[in-house]
C-alpha cells in the first residue's frame, strides 16, 4: 500500500542506496508519485557528503491556496523533520517548490540511520497535511456570520476530489466514489456498508460516525455537476473536535488524504481473492470429476478379474479403446486421401512406411503387473 | 429454501437419467460429419421435447435431449447484486476452462448461467450414472461456494472497516 504510507518507497529505497553506497556515487533522479508528486534527487561525486533533493506538488485546494509557494507553516513543519540533517536550500531548484540540502556525514551510523531516512522520505506527507490542516483553521468568518459554509474542494488526486464542509462544531468530509467497473462499485459499496455497521458500534464511538447514500448530501447542494455524478454513492465522515486533538490531528488528516485509495486497495485485494479462491474452487471441481473417471477404470479392470487359466488381469480399459478407435478413423482417412498428382510408386511407399502400429500384441491380451 | 432443495435436485437426477439415452448418430445433411443435433436443431424428428425444471422464479433447469446429446441449462438463484456479480465471475472463470470439464459448454445459453453439452462419446467414456452424480454434486457445490465467497467478502469488507477506524481511536 505504497500509496498510503506515508514515506515515499521510492525516495526511501533511493536515499538508503546514497547513504550506504561505498564510493562515491553520482545521482540524478526525477520521480514522479501518487498524487502528482515531483521529486528530483541530485548527488554530485566531487560532493558525496551532500544531497538535494527538490519536490513539487500541486496545491491541494486551487481555489484558496492560489501561491505555488508553500506557507511559513509548512516551512516551518519541515524544518523540524530531522534538523541537523535537512536544511532548506536558499536557491530552489527550477520547476520546483521546495530544494532541501540533506548533510548525510549527520545521518547516524548505527541502526538509526533506516528510521532517519524514512522520516526525510515522508516530507510528502507533511506538506500535504500541513495543507489540510491551514484550510481547516483558516475560517472564513464573514461565511460564518451569514451562516453559509461552502465546501472546500480537496484534490490530493486530481481525479478523485473530496469535500471539506465546515459546520462548527464539527466538520463534514464528503468522499464522491466513482469506479470504473460495475463490480468494483457492488464491491465498494458492500465495504461502505460494513463500515457504517462497525462506525455504530459501541466499541468505535471515538471514531468519526461515517454514512453513506446514493444522492448528494444536503451540504453539497450548488457544486459543479461533474463533481456530483457519481456511480458509488458518496461518503461521508462526521469530523468532530475530538479528533484533530493533538496528536490525533495528524492521523486524522492522513486518513482523510488517503480514504480513496484506501478504498481502491481494498477493492482491489478483493477481486484478486476471488479470483484465487475461484482457482483454487476449480482444482476441487475437476479433482472430483477426475475421481469419477479414475473409479470407473478401477471399477472395470475389476469387472474382468476371473478367469484362473490366464495370468494376470485381462484389462480393457475403455481409454484403450476410444483410442484404438481414433487411431483407425485416421488411418482410413488417410486411405482414402485422393492425390491429384499420381506419383509411381508412391501407393507402395505408402502402404510400406506411412502404417499405422497395431495395439493389439501377439498373445491377444495385454498383461497388466 | 432448504426444504425445495432436496426435491428440486431429485427431479432434475431423474429427468437426467431419463434423458440420457444416447447413440451415435451421423449428421444428416453433411457426408462423414457427426454433430451434437441438440445445438444444431436442423432435424425436428431427432429433438426430444425440452424439460423446464423450476425451483422458483429466480433458479431453473432447462434440459434438452436429442438423439445423441444432451444440453442441461442452470439458472442459479441471485438474490443480490453482490451475488449477482460473484456468480457473473465464478461461472464465466468456470466456463473459459471448460476443457478441463469436458462436458461443460463454453458459452451458457441465452437466459441462463452456465451450460453442460453432454454427447455419446461422454457416454461412453464415462459412466452414466456417475456423471448425473457429477452434475446434481456440481450444483450443489456452486451454490455453496457463491455463498461462502459472499461471506468471505462481507467478513474481509467488516475486518478492513475495523482497521480504517481503529487509526482515529
Amino acid at each position: 500500500m505504497a500509496c498510503i504510507e506515508r514515506a515515499s518507497p521510492a525516495l526511501n529505497q533511493i536515499l538508503l542506496k546514497l547513504y550506504s553506497a561505498e564510493k562515491p556515487v553520482e545521482i540524478d533522479h526525477h520521480l514522479y508519485e501518487f498524487g502528482s508528486f515531483k521529486y528530483h534527487i541530485l548527488c554530485q561525486a566531487c560532493e558525496p557528503q551532500v544531497a538535494y533533493l527538490s519536490i513539487s506538488t500541486p496545491p491541494l485546494c486551487p481555489g484558496i491556496l492560489t501561491s505555488n509557494k508553500l506557507s511559513s507553516y509548512t516551512i516551518e513543519l519541515i524544518k523540524r523533520l530531522c534538523p541537523g540533517v535537512v536544511e532548506i536550500a536558499e536557491a530552489t531548484r527550477e520547476g520546483y517548490q521546495l530544494t532541501l540540502r540533506l548533510n548525510l556525514t549527520k545521518i547516524p551510523r548505527r541502526n538509526d540511520y533506516v528510521k532517519v531516512i524514512k522520516e526525510i522520505s515522508t516530507v510528502h506527507s507533511v506538506i500535504l497535511s500541513s495543507q489540510l490542516k491551514e484550510i481547516l483553521w483558516n475560517f472564513n468568518s464573514d461565511d460564518a456570520i451569514k451562516g453559509m459554509h461552502k465546501p472546500i474542494k480537496l484534490a490530493y488526486n486530481p481525479r478523485e476530489p473530496f469535500f471539506v464542509i465546515r459546520q462548527p462544531p464539527r466538520i463534514i468530509a464528503v468522499f464522491p466514489i466513482r469506479f470504473a467497473e460495475k463490480s468494483d462499485v457492488i464491491i465498494s459499496t458492500a465495504f461502505f456498508q460494513e463500515l457504517v455497521d462497525v462506525g455504530s458500534l459501541d466499541k468505535y464511538t471515538k471514531a468519526p460516525p461515517c454514512s453513506w447514500s446514493a444522492i448528494p448530501p444536503p451540504e453539497l447542494r450548488g457544486e459543479a455537476f461533474e463533481d456530483l455524478s457519481t456511480n458509488g454513492g458518496f461518503v461521508s465522515f462526521d469530523i468532530s473536535a475530538h479528533h484533530v486533538d493533538g496528536k490525533r490531528l495528524d492521523k486524522t488528516v492522513w486518513n482523510l488524504l488517503n480514504f480513496n485509495a484506501y478504498v481502491r486497495f481494498h477493492v482491489k485485494t478483493t477481486k484478486g481473492f476471488i479470483q484465487r479462491r475461484m482457482r483454487k474452487r476449480l482444482e476441487n471441481l475437476v479433482e472430483v470429476l477426475h475421481h469419477t473417471e479414475s473409479e470407473q477404470d478401477n471399477e472395470q479392470i475389476t469387472r474382468h478379474h476371473g478367469c484362473s487359466c490366464t495370468k494376470g488381469l485381462l484389462v480393457k480399459s475403455s481409454k484403450y479403446n476410444i483410442l484404438k478407435q481414433r487411431w483407425g478413423n485416421l488411418g482410413r482417412k488417410l486411405k482414402r486421401i485422393h492425390f491429384r498428382v499420381k506419383i509411381q510408386g508412391f501407393g507402395r511407399f505408402r502402404q510400406r512406411w506411412l502404417r499405422l502400429p497395431k495395439f493389439s500384441s501377439s498373445r491377444g491380451y495385454t498383461k497388466l503387473g | 429454501m432448504a426444504s425445495t432443495l432436496r426435491p428440486y435436485l431429485t427431479c432434475i437426477r431423474n429427468t437426467l437419467d431419463a434423458a440420457m439415452c444416447l447413440q451415435n448418430f451421423p449428421c444428416q445433411e453433411v457426408e462423414r460429419h457427426n454433430k451434437p443435433e441438440v445445438e444444431l436443431k436442423s432435424s425436428p424428428e431427432l429433438l426430444l421435447n425440452p424439460v423446464l425444471i423450476c425451483r422458483n422464479e429466480s433458479e431453473k433447469c432447462l434440459i434438452e435431449t436429442s438423439i445423441n446429446s444432451l444440453r442441461i441449462s442452470l439458472k442459479v438463484k441471485q438474490a443480490d447484486e453482490l451475488e449477482n456479480i460473484l456468480t457473473k465471475k465464478f461461472l464465466r472463470f468456470l466456463s473459459m476452462r471448460a476443457e478441463a470439464f469436458q462436458v461443460l459448454r463454453r458459452k451458457p445459453v441465452q437466459g441462463y448461467d452456465i451450460s453442460f453439452l453432454i454427447t455419446n462419446y461422454h457416454c461412453e467414456e464415462m459412466q452414466k450414472h456417475k456423471l448425473i452424480d457429477f452434475i446434481v454434486q456440481f450444483m450443489e457445490d456452486i451454490d455453496k461456494e457463491i455463498s461462502e465467497l459472499k461471506m468471505s467478502v462481507n467478513t474481509r469488507g467488516r475486518l478492513v472497516a475495523t482497521e480504517f477506524l481503529k487509526q482515529f481511536i
